[in-house]
């Protein structure tokens, strides 16, 4: 009021101004005078008309300044809704039986939502897949929303459905008239996580299902593992599987390194699973990666699932202090392995000249030199030891042998090694503390412990081979060899890779606290590093590359990820959703129309009234 | 005194002050030339074959009432003696005709050349044509042995050429027209006033003007009527002044008086100009015609030689 009162008392000072003219000679006046002495008799309705040109310029004034205050209807006031999209942005939305894929035609269908919007209605978009993240804000600017909606980018992980829907429910917790609209191919899973089923809080659902078929093999599982004895050669396992209800012939390729290594065809039934196991395989040294493609040359709907990767991380030679007065069965069990690089030494020469990854103690403990790398105890005794130590005990009760009672299966030193039933004759448990993990125990005390002392990990079997049955068992390498792996932070048996979706937990190498991540496309992202490992939500597959420590001295792992997920591959698109008893009805209300805001009409009014203006002044009618 | 300051000063002065803006001095080099010349000697020898049998001092002149020879017919104008309307040419055609008669009298020609500041307002198409049509029918008069005299004027007499006689003498015409410069305002009342008084034989006096004159045009016309003197009016008329180039909201002022007035020039209010102009014209030709006045109207844009051969066969001057 105060803006349109300024302005408009300075228009009437504009007008009350006199207009300055321009002197002209003309040759005889008196013609003139004629003309203007009937002009005179008119004067009165030439005052009428530059008051109309007043009133028509406060009413230019008026039309801005209401323009400017964004003026609403009461009605527009009262009926706002509270929207949250969620737009599943997970594999099976990269497929492509509508062009050019189901996640671009979701898109689209959501602006044409935002612009069909209501005048107060407002509106969240989040892109819903392994995680959700809001892009928006609630927010009725349309602007804003069709930025967001441009920023929603495929993954290669499967939905969590329920995560999306807790979010959305919080977003509108305490809010009226609210709504989910849920944009998706209904590829979601069941609306439940680990706190049981979600509740949309009176919140209205509303699914709008993309997708016409689902035409599609993938590969669904693959795993790659090295022999423990021949770390040079490795076995591959594949999964194919055909979600479509029509037989398909497929062909499978295996690459390492980038070179085709196998090709084999398949014909794989309506919902067929097949698995292939190729035994004995070498030649890659880095990657590989299977391929899958129709044997027709042609391509199936959802071509995201139709590759798989596995990165077999560099082989080195790892070289082991072996500290002994001499152990037949420890020197035999390390010559099962070339890869290593063995320097034996008697205690009273320790320590031998060089830098070594590992040095195993056979029996003794002299104070550890800093070249000595990580440290397995075998049957430990003596002054230095970096932990302590029970009381020898002997296996002296028939009812209760001597041996492994409790044992962490789980754990790398034991994973492909089975020390269930080893029989000990004499022990001395070792005293671990709270930082030290206890992998396997006797009744009688901690027997194998894995820890860390001045930075420098340890493992400590509390007997002496020689007092068991161990040597005599394919347990004996495996586990002496699982150990030296654990210090070189090599794992040699298995080579997985990352599933997408989840929470990845990758082992850094060093110590750093933070890391730089090289995702498949070449970007790079920097990610937290905690208890030595880097965690990251991975969405895509391919292979990644870990970058840790300091520009001078840096270190790079690589690691691959896969979508090996056959419910996420299944992309039949589903007509319907429930989330519990609710279940979804088709969005309404975005009727394209009206627009909602009147600035922009009043504005367009303000041009209308220039325009009139501009041709009764250039007609001399308001002048 | 600085920039600013003459700026000011001449900001803050009176319009009066500027007034003559607009007004421009005319170039004489060409207006003479020889082309101009070769048309001159044309005009006589077409003025010897309309007045035949020309003896030295006697020229025919129209002085009704007294003619005894019937020359030509012209058309009937309002304000034209009833006494000389042929009824028998209306009896048999159904036209008013007046009859012309020719009466012979040794004749002075004087010429009064308006020199205000109008007359070189724009261009100074007007002053250049006047006096071009001067010279002319000058120079027919020298040449008929007519005793001529041109005087310039304004509010007063600017510049006199005593009479004279003989076609030799037409450069001492050129010569003259070409110190005519326009300035001041114009009262031909005062003006013909003096010219009167300083001449006391009677003649022909061919008045060229723009008769812009803010006290009246009639009153110097009927000046030279009541001396008896027989007048001419060639009313020099420029179209340009009819249409004038202005739009807008301006502030016109008289180039010579300075008057100011107001206007917010429109194409209604343009219109409603040339219609003014039109009836102040139809004024002045309605006026002469009612006196009896020989009034011709002499347009910028019509070549002079045109200009004078029409005004042979209109009739009027020197019949």
């Amino acid at each position: 009021m105060a803006a349109f009162a300024a302005v408009g008392a300075a228009v009437v000072v504009l007008y009350i101004l006199k207009l300055k003219r321009r002197p002209v000679a003309v040759p005889f006046s008196r013609i003139w005078e004629r003309i203007l002495r009937d002009k005179e008799a008119t004067s009165l309705f030439s005052q009428l008309k530059r008051l109309l040109s007043l009133l028509l310029q406060l009413a230019l004034v008026a039309l801005l300044v209401l323009a400017l205050g964004d003026p609403r209807t009461t009605a527009n006031l009262v009926e706002g809704r509270n929207l949250v999209v969620l737009i599943d942005a997970s594999a099976s939305m990269q497929a492509t039986d509508v062009a050019p894929s189901r996640l671009e035609a979701g898109k689209k269908r959501v602006i044409d939502m935002v612009r069909g919007l209501g005048a107060s209605d407002r509106m969240l978009i989040a892109q819903m897949d392994a995680g959700t993240t809001p892009l928006s804000t609630l927010t009725s600017d349309v602007a804003e929303l069709e930025a967001a909606i441009a920023k929603v980018e495929p993954t290669e992980a499967r939905a969590d459905f329920a995560r999306g829907l807790r979010f959305a429910a919080d977003v509108l917790r305490g809010q009226p008239k609210t709504e989910v609209v849920v944009v998706s191919d209904g590829v979601l899973g069941p609306a439940r996580d680990q706190f049981g089923a979600v509740d949309l809080a009176g919140a209205k659902l509303s699914f709008s299902p993309i997708g016409e078929r689902g035409n599609n093999a993938a590969i669904t599982g693959f795993s790659v593992r090295r022999y423990p004895l021949d770390k040079s050669r490795y076995e591959v396992m594949l999964e194919v599987t055909n979600t479509s209800p029509e037989p398909l012939d497929v062909e499978l390729s295996l690459w390492g390194d980038g070179q085709m290594t196998e090709i084999t065809r398949l014909r794989l039934g309506p919902e067929e699973r097949v698995p292939r196991f190729y035994p004995n395989l070498s030649g890659a040294s880095k990657t590989l990666e299977a391929r899958l493609s129709l044997a027709d040359d042609k391509h199936d709907d959802l071509p995201a699932d139709d590759r798989a990767y596995a990165l077999l991380p560099e082989r080195r030679r790892a070289k082991v202090q072996v500290v002994t007065a001499g152990n037949m069965y420890l020197e035999a069990a390390l010559l099962l392995d070339e890869y290593l690089e063995v320097t034996t030494v008697a205690p009273a020469s320790y320590p031998a000249e060089g830098k070594f990854d590992v040095t195993i103690f056979d029996a003794v403990a002299p104070k550890v030199s800093p070249n000595s790398g990580g440290l397995l105890y075998l049957g430990p005794s003596g002054g230095e030891l970096p932990f302590e130590l029970e009381d020898e005990v002997k296996d002296d009760d028939p009812e209760q042998p001597l041996g492994f009672d409790e044992l962490d299966s789980k754990h790398p030193l034991v994973r492909w090694a089975n020390l269930a039933d080893v029989n000990v004759s004499r022990a001395r448990p070792i005293k671990a503390t709270k930082e030290d993990r206890v992998v396997g125990k006797s009744f009688r005390g901690p027997l194998l412990v894995e820890g860390r002392r001045d930075g420098r990990k340890f493992v400590a079997l509390g007997f002496d081979v020689r007092s068991s049955d161990l040597p005599l068992r394919i347990a004996w390498p495996l586990f002496l060899l699982g150990s030296i792996d654990l210090f070189v932070e090599e794992d040699t048996s298995y080579i997985s890779s990352f599933a997408t979706g989840e929470v990845w937990r990758v082992p850094a190498p060093s110590g750093a606290s933070s890391a730089t991540l090289t995702l498949p496309g070449g970007a790079k992202t920097p990610v937290p590093v905690d208890e030595g490992r880097a965690i990251f939500l991975g969405r895509r597959s391919g292979f990644y590359e870990l970058e840790t420590g300091d520009p001078g001295s840096r270190t790079t792992s690589g690691f691959a990820a896969n979508l090996v997920d056959a419910a996420e591959s299944d992309i039949e698109p589903v007509a319907e959703l429930s989330v519990g008893e609710v279940k979804a009805s088709a969005p309404t209300g975005f009727s394209v129309g009206v627009r909602r805001e009147m600035w922009g009409y009043l504005l367009a009014l303000v041009v209308a009234v220039s325009a009139i203006e501009w041709f009764l002044y250039h007609r001399r009618v308001t002048v | 005194m600085g920039f600013f300051d003459v700026l000011f000063a001449r900001a803050r002065a009176p319009i009066s002050r500027r007034f003559g803006a607009g007004v421009r001095a005319t170039t004489e080099e060409d207006i003479f030339d020889d082309e101009f010349q070769r048309k001159l000697e044309t005009l006589a020898v077409v003025s010897k074959r309309v007045f035949s049998g020309a003896m030295r001092a006697e020229r025919r002149t129209r002085k009704t009432g007294s003619g005894v020879e019937f020359a030509d017919h012209r058309d009937y104008v309002p304000g034209d003696d009833f006494r000389y309307l042929d009824w028998n040419v209306w009896q048999r055609m159904g036209r008013l005709l007046i009859r012309l008669y020719e009466e012979e009298e040794d004749l002075s020609i004087y010429f009064i050349i308006d020199a205000s500041s109008s007359m070189g307002f724009g261009d100074g198409e007007k002053l250049r044509h006047a006096k071009r049509l001067v010279a002319a029918l000058a120079y027919v008069g020298l040449a008929n042995l007519d005793r001529v005299t041109i005087v310039g004027a304004s509010d007063a007499i600017d510049g006199r050429m005593p009479e004279t006689r003989g076609k030799s003498r037409i450069f001492r015409v050129f010569r003259f027209l070409r110190d005519v410069r326009p300035s001041g305002e114009t009262d031909l009342e005062s003006a013909i006033k003096t010219f009167v008084a300083q001449h006391k034989r009677r003649g022909l006096a061919v008045l060229v003007s723009d008769l812009y004159d803010h006290k009246g045009f009639e009153k110097g016309i009927n000046a030279l009527r009541f001396a008896k003197f027989e007048p001419f009016v060639l009313h020099v008329v420029d179209d340009k002044e009819r249409t004038p180039e202005l739009r807008g909201d301006v502030r016109v002022y008289d180039c010579e008086t300075g008057d100011e007035r107001e206007v917010t020039v429109t194409a209604k209010v343009l219109d409603r100009y040339a219609k003014a102009y039109d009836d102040w014209l139809a004024t002045v030709g309605k006026y002469c015609a009612s006196k009896q006045v020989d009034y011709f109207r002499a347009e910028v844009t019509v070549p002079f030689d045109e200009l004078i051969l029409r005004v042979f066969r209109k009739g009027g001057f020197l019949r």
